[in-house]
C-alpha cells in the first residue's frame, strides 16, 4: 500500500470521526429506534415506533394529555355529542398542512371515509370500523357518526386517526403518500435512506393546541437494531437518546454523567392468561376454577415486582390498567400469596399429585422462571416456551398452550374495551370463553350513559377475577437513557413527545 | 468445457426452481402470513380482512404459480409492509453488504494466507501455535460479541473509530473485522495443511535440489498447489457473507440484505424473503462455479479430467 493510499485512508476516517455539530448546539436531538419503519401512514404503521412518528407528523381532531388524560382542542376547537351515535366537531380556521395547502372539513370527511372502508386495508380495524359516515356540515364543522351507540369515540379520534390532505393523498396514491408523508403536525418529513430520516420542526404550526409549539428545531432518526449499540453510541453521545433500555442496565447507565436513565410507568399490564376453556387440552386441569385460584395464591407476585420489574412498576390485580376508563379496582377480587393455601386448594380439586403445564411468554425471562419455580413449590410443573413476541401471543391464540405470561398495551387507549373488552369478548384472545362474561363486555361497549357502563365494568371485573380466568401481573415499565442536559418526561401510554422536549442546562 | 458450464447452468436451474419452491411452502405453512403482515396487536377481524386483501385464503399451488409467473416477468412483487418494490429494496441494501463481504473476505484473506504459510514453514513452532490460537478463538468468539467488544474499545474508549452506521468506509472497518476474523480461521487451517502437504512432496525436494531460490518454491511451486481447495472455501466463504450477516449487520446498524431477510421473517413480509433466497442462492452458484472455473485454470489436471 502506498503512502498516498494509507493518507487518503487515514483522512477518511479521520473525517468520519470528527464529531459534528450536534444536540443542544445546533438544537437538534438524535434519537435512535429499533426496527426500520415501513411507513409513514399511521393506519398502516403500527409499529409503537411508527405510532409515536405519526403524533410528529400529524395531527388528530383533539389531544389526550399524557398526564391528565383530560381531552384539549387540537385540529377541532370544541365537540359535542349530537346523540348516541353523532359527534360533532368544529375545526381550527387557519390551519395549513406542511405543503400550504389549507385544512378543511373535506380533509376530515375523506380520511375518516377512506380508512374505514374495509378495501383501504387499515391494519388496526378496530379504530376505525365502528365508523358508519363521516359528514362535512360546512368548511369548519364535521359529523362522524358510529354505526351503533359507540363510548369510546373520543378516544380512539384523539389516539388513532390522524387527519391527511386529502387533495395530496389522492393525487400521489396511499402507498406514495406512506413514503413521503405530509400532515398538519408539529414536525415535517424529510426523507433519509432506510438507515435513517429526519424530522424538521413545521414553521407554520397552528398555537393554541394541546401539542404546544416544538422547542426542538431538529429530529434525526436513526435505525440500530442491536440494544447493546443502541446504548454504546448512548454512551459515546452520538445519540442522544433510546427508549426499550433492559432493566437492569438503567442504575449503570444513569451512573454516568453526561446520561439520565429512568424506568417510567406505562399503561403496559403483564398477565398469565389460563386456558380456562380447555382450548389447547380438553382436560385440562385449569378448566378449574379452584385450579386457577391456587395458581394465583401460589405466586408472590410482590417479589416478582420488587425484584425483577423495578422502576415504578406496580402489583395488578384487575384484567385492565387500573387509570383506564370502567377499570374498578375495588370489584376485583385479589388473591394473595399463601402457598399453602395453593396446595389445599389444588388437593381439594383432586390435584394433590400436581400436574404438568405449557406456558408461552416473551418479554423477560427471569420473571418468566420466577413463576415456573412457584409453581414448582406447590407441585405444578410448567414446561417454559421462551418466543418471538408475535409466536408467543400466536400460540396463546390458536390455543397451543396452556398458559401466556404476556402483556398488553391496549393501544394506549384509556379505556377499558381496549384490555378486559380485548381479552373477554369471545375471541381468539378470550382463553375463558365465558358467555355471561362476554355479553357484559358486549353490552358496556354499546352503552354511552357513564355510570351504566362502569357498573357493567365491575360487574364483568368481578366476574373475571372471582373465576380466576387470569392472573393479573404487574405493570410494565419502559427503560429510557438519554443526554443529561435533555429536559423529556417519559409518559405512560408510551408515546414519548418530542415536540415537548427542549435542551436546557 | 462447453458440455461443463452447459452440465453446471442446467444443475443451477434445478436448484434455485426447487429452492424457491421449498422456501414459498416452507414460509407459508409455518407461519400465518396474514398474522405476520397484520401485527402484534391486530385483531381476529383484522388478519380475516387481511388474508382476503392479499390471496392468502387462495390454495397454496395457484398462490406460487402466480408467484413464479410474476418473477419470470421480472417481477419480484411488492413488499407487503411498505409497498415498495421488491426489487427496489434489494438494490438499495446490495451496495452495503457486497462492501462488507468484499473487505471482510480481503481481511480475511490478509491475514489467513501469510499466517497459514509461516505456520507450515515450520510446524509446531512459537508462531505456529501463535496461529492456531488465533484461529481457535477466531472460531470461537461469536460475532455478535466480538462486534460489542470491537466497539467498546475503538467506538466507545478510544474514540477512534464509528459506532454504527454505513455512511462512510470508516463505518465498515469493525464490521469488516468481526465478519472477517469469523471466516479466517478455516481459511488459514486449510493453507497451513495445503502447504505443510505440498511441502514435502517430491517435486518441492527436486526443485529444493536443483538449487531454485528459496522463495520461487514456495510461492511459484508450493503454494499454487496448496491453495486450491483454499479457492473453493473462499467461493463458499464470500457466498455466505454475499447473503449479508444477520448479526453483523444487526450490530453495527448496517441496512444490508442480511438485515433486511431478519426484518422480513420477523414480519413474515413473503416478498421479500423469496426474493433474497433466490438472490443468495444465486450468489452461491455463480461463485462455486466460478471458483471451479478457476480451479481448472490453476491445474490442468482438472481440466483433463472433465
Amino acid at each position: 500500500m502506498s503512502n498516498r493510499t494509507i493518507a487518503t485512508l487515514a483522512a477518511l476516517l479521520a473525517i468520519s470521526v470528527t464529531p459534528v455539530a450536534a444536540g443542544p448546539d445546533d438544537n437538534s436531538l438524535t434519537i435512535a429506534i429499533g426496527e426500520e419503519l415501513p411507513g409513514y401512514d399511521g393506519y398502516i404503521s403500527t409499529s409503537r415506533d411508527g405510532v409515536v412518528m405519526t403524533r410528529h407528523l400529524f395531527d388528530m381532531l383533539i389531544f389526550r394529555d399524557p398526564e391528565t388524560f383530560d381531552y384539549e382542542p387540537l385540529l377541532a376547537t370544541s365537540w359535542t355529542r349530537i346523540d348516541d351515535l353523532t359527534w360533532e366537531f368544529t375545526l381550527r380556521d387557519g390551519v395549513t398542512f406542511h405543503d400550504g395547502s389549507v385544512f378543511d372539513a373535506d380533509d376530515v370527511v375523506w380520511t375518516l371515509k377512506t380508512y374505514a372502508d374495509p378495501e383501504t386495508g387499515a391494519r388496526s380495524q378496530a379504530s376505525v370500523s365502528w365508523i358508519d359516515r363521516v359528514e362535512a356540515v360546512d368548511a369548519l364543522t364535521v359529523r362522524v357518526i358510529s354505526k351503533t351507540p359507540f363510548p369510546s369515540a373520543l378516544e380512539f379520534i384523539s389516539g388513532s386517526l390522524p387527519i391527511y390532505p386529502s387533495d395530496y393523498a389522492q393525487d400521489v396514491g396511499l402507498q406514495e403518500f406512506a413514503q413521503a408523508p405530509i400532515g398538519t403536525g408539529p414536525y415535517q418529513f424529510v426523507p433519509g435512506d432506510s438507515n435513517s430520516f429526519t424530522l424538521q420542526a413545521y414553521d407554520g404550526y397552528f398555537e393554541g393546541g394541546g401539542k404546544g409549539t416544538p422547542s426542538i428545531e431538529t429530529l434525526n432518526v436513526r435505525v440500530i437494531p442491536d440494544t447493546a449499540t443502541r446504548i454504546a453510541e448512548v454512551i459515546g453521545g452520538e445519540i442522544e437518546w433510546v427508549w426499550n433500555v433492559p432493566s437492569d442496565q438503567i442504575a449503570q447507565l444513569d451512573s454516568l454523567p453526561s446520561v439520565t436513565a429512568e424506568l417510567g410507568s406505562t399503561m403496559r399490564i403483564a398477565m398469565i392468561a389460563m386456558d380456562a376453556a380447555g382450548r389447547a387440552n380438553s382436560e385440562s386441569p385449569l378448566m378449574n376454577p379452584m385450579v386457577r385460584q391456587a395458581v394465583n395464591h401460589a405466586i408472590d407476585r410482590d417479589t416478582i415486582v420488587s425484584a425483577l420489574v423495578g422502576g415504578d412498576g406496580e402489583v395488578v390485580n384487575v384484567p385492565c390498567y387500573p387509570l383506564q376508563f370502567g377499570c374498578d379496582t375495588q370489584a376485583a377480587t385479589v388473591y394473595d400469596y399463601d402457598p399453602d393455601l395453593a396446595r389445599s386448594l389444588l388437593a381439594e380439586a383432586g390435584y394433590a399429585d400436581g400436574f404438568t403445564v405449557r406456558m408461552a411468554s416473551f418479554r423477560d425471562r427471569s420473571r418468566a422462571e420466577a413463576v415456573q419455580s412457584y409453581l414448582g413449590e406447590v407441585g405444578i410443573t410448567v414446561d417454559l416456551e421462551m418466543l418471538q413476541a408475535r409466536a408467543s401471543f400466536s400460540a396463546w391464540r390458536e390455543g397451543e398452550i396452556d398458559m401466556w405470561y404476556g402483556d398488553w398495551g391496549s393501544f394506549s387507549i384509556a379505556d377499558a374495551s381496549a384490555s378486559t373488552g380485548n381479552f373477554f369478548n369471545g375471541g381468539t384472545n378470550d382463553g375463558a370463553q365465558d358467555a355471561e362474561v362476554i355479553d357484559l363486555v358486549a353490552a358496556a361497549a354499546m352503552t354511552v350513559d357513564e355510570g351504566e357502563r362502569q357498573a357493567i365494568y365491575s360487574d364483568a371485573i368481578s366476574r373475571i377475577s372471582e373465576a380466576a380466568y387470569w392472573v393479573p401481573m404487574h405493570t410494565i415499565v419502559m427503560g429510557y437513557a438519554y443526554d443529561s442536559t435533555l429536559n423529556f418526561t417519559p409518559s405512560i401510554d408510551e408515546l414519548p413527545r418530542f415536540f415537548s422536549a427542549s435542551w436546557g442546562e | 468445457m462447453a458440455g461443463f458450464l452447459l452440465r453446471r447452468l442446467a444443475l443451477a436451474v434445478f436448484v434455485i426452481v426447487t429452492i424457491s419452491l421449498i422456501t414459498f411452502v416452507l414460509s407459508h405453512v409455518a407461519v400465518d402470513p396474514a398474522a405476520g403482515v397484520a401485527g402484534d396487536s391486530a385483531t381476529d377481524e383484522d388478519i380475516a380482512a387481511i388474508r382476503v386483501l392479499y390471496g392468502f385464503d387462495q390454495p397454496l399451488i395457484t398462490q406460487y404459480f402466480s408467484y413464479v409467473t410474476n418473477v419470470l416477468q421480472g417481477d419480484l412483487g411488492r413488499s407487503y409492509l411498505s409497498g415498495e418494490q421488491v426489487s427496489d429494496l434489494i438494490r438499495e441494501r446490495v451496495p452495503a453488504t457486497a462492501l462488507l463481504a468484499c473487505l471482510s473476505i480481503v481481511f480475511a484473506l490478509l491475514l489467513a494466507v501469510p499466517l497459514g504459510v509461516l505456520a507450515a514453514l515450520r510446524p509446531n513452532s512459537a508462531l505456529d501455535r501463535f496461529a492456531l490460537t488465533l484461529a481457535v478463538v477466531g472460531q470461537a468468539v461469536p460475532n455478535f460479541w466480538a462486534g460489542l467488544l470491537l466497539i467498546l474499545l475503538f467506538g466507545v474508549n478510544l474514540g477512534w473509530l464509528p459506532i454504527s452506521g454505513s455512511e462512510t468506509l470508516a463505518h465498515f472497518v469493525l464490521p469488516a473485522i468481526t465478519l472477517g476474523s469469523f471466516a479466517m480461521p478455516a481459511l488459514m487451517r486449510l493453507v497451513r495443511a495445503g502447504m505443510i502437504d505440498v511441502l514435502e512432496a517430491d517435486y518441492i525436494r527436486t526443485a529444493r535440489a536443483m538449487g531454485l531460490p528459496e522463495q520461487t518454491v514456495l510461492f511459484k511451486y508450493a503454494l499454487r498447489n496448496a491453495v486450491l481447495p483454499v479457492i473453493s472455501l473462499t467461493a463458499v466463504q464470500f457466498g455466505f457473507m454475499l447473503g449479508g450477516s444477520i448479526v453483523v449487520e444487526s450490530v453495527f446498524a448496517i441496512q444490508g440484505i442480511g438485515y433486511l431477510a431478519w426484518q422480513s421473517m420477523s414480519r413474515a413480509d413473503m416478498p421479500v424473503i423469496q426474493a433474497i433466497v433466490l438472490l443468495i442462492s444465486l450468489a452461491y452458484i455463480v461463485l462455486t462455479l466460478l471458483a471451479d472455473l478457476l480451479n481448472a485454470a490453476l491445474d490442468p489436471r482438472i481440466r483433463v479430467t472433465r
